[in-house]
């Protein structure tokens, strides 16, 4: 008989597998959100969607096994919040690191899709 | 006031496969009743039929946040005392004191195991039982 465990076990890798499986086209996104906010830094809204997709790959990352989604995803929030705060402080906007985080992301996303790489166990 | 045993949990979680594995890792392996909502607005629907004994927050949710969700269920009689956890990623210490003012009873910090979520729940609870610290307390 499967035990409570097992099964939760279970539909954590079916989820861990989909997870992975969508990653490219989440980046993608992640990609695109990035640019339309950088060609319109002070619109909110783009602002908005783009800080709350990549939080949210900040926190199911680790939690379906690519710790790596999670760390890059942390560093892209990071950077996206410092340029706002620049531009809200009315200082001239630098976007490379956030070039830089995000070839990161992408990074992190292709080395989930090895299979001798990801996904990792969860922490 | 609640009662010793912590059975009911409300939920509310946006990303739908964070929200499946945690409802069934409280539900299958800590053996919880969980009410799981995708938003503010799903939990204020379902919270007075409900009657939960701990209220499970994401932070960062589009239109209505965590902080706002508890706000919204504050007002309600049925939760209005209820001890209420976050789960987030964001925990600069800006952040947790502006939890601790929420009142927030503890932080689940993102990314979780759920295979020691329902664990970890547990422990808050008997926390706040016993009369334990408060978020960043």
């Amino acid at each position: 008989m499967t035990s409570p465990d097992e099964i939760v076990a279970m539909e954590l890798a079916r989820l861990s597998a989909a997870f992975v499986a969508q990653l490219p086209a989440q980046v993608q996104a992640v990609e695109e959100q990035v640019t339309a906010w950088l060609d319109a830094p002070q619109d909110a809204d783009r602002y908005d969607v783009l800080s709350h997709r990549v939080h949210q790959l900040q926190g199911s990352g680790s939690t379906f096994g690519c710790p790596g989604i999670s760390r890059a995803a942390r560093t892209l929030e990071q950077q996206i919040g410092a340029l706002r705060r620049d531009i809200t402080a009315g200082r001239v906007p630098a976007p490379a690191a956030i070039e830089s985080a995000m070839a990161e992301l992408q990074n992190e996303a292709r080395r989930a899709q090895t299979p001798s790489q990801g996904p990792e166990a969860s922490p | 006031m609640h009662g010793d045993h912590l059975n009911r949990i409300l939920y509310v979680e946006d990303d739908a496969d964070i929200r499946k594995i945690v409802s069934m890792s409280l539900e299958m392996v800590g053996d919880y009743t969980v009410a799981a909502c995708g938003s503010c607005a799903d939990a204020l629907e379902v919270v007075d039929d409900f009657a939960p004994d701990l209220l499970l927050l994401d932070v960062m949710m589009p239109d209505v946040d965590g902080p706002a969700t508890l706000r919204e269920l504050r007002k309600r009689e049925s939760t209005a005392d209820t001890p209420a956890v976050f789960i987030t990623a964001k925990v600069q210490a800006g952040d947790m004191a502006h939890y601790r003012r929420l009142g927030v009873f503890d932080v689940i910090v993102k990314p979780f195991d759920p295979m020691v979520l329902s664990d970890r729940v547990g422990q808050i609870w008997q926390q706040y039982r016993s009369g334990g610290h408060d978020v960043a307390g």
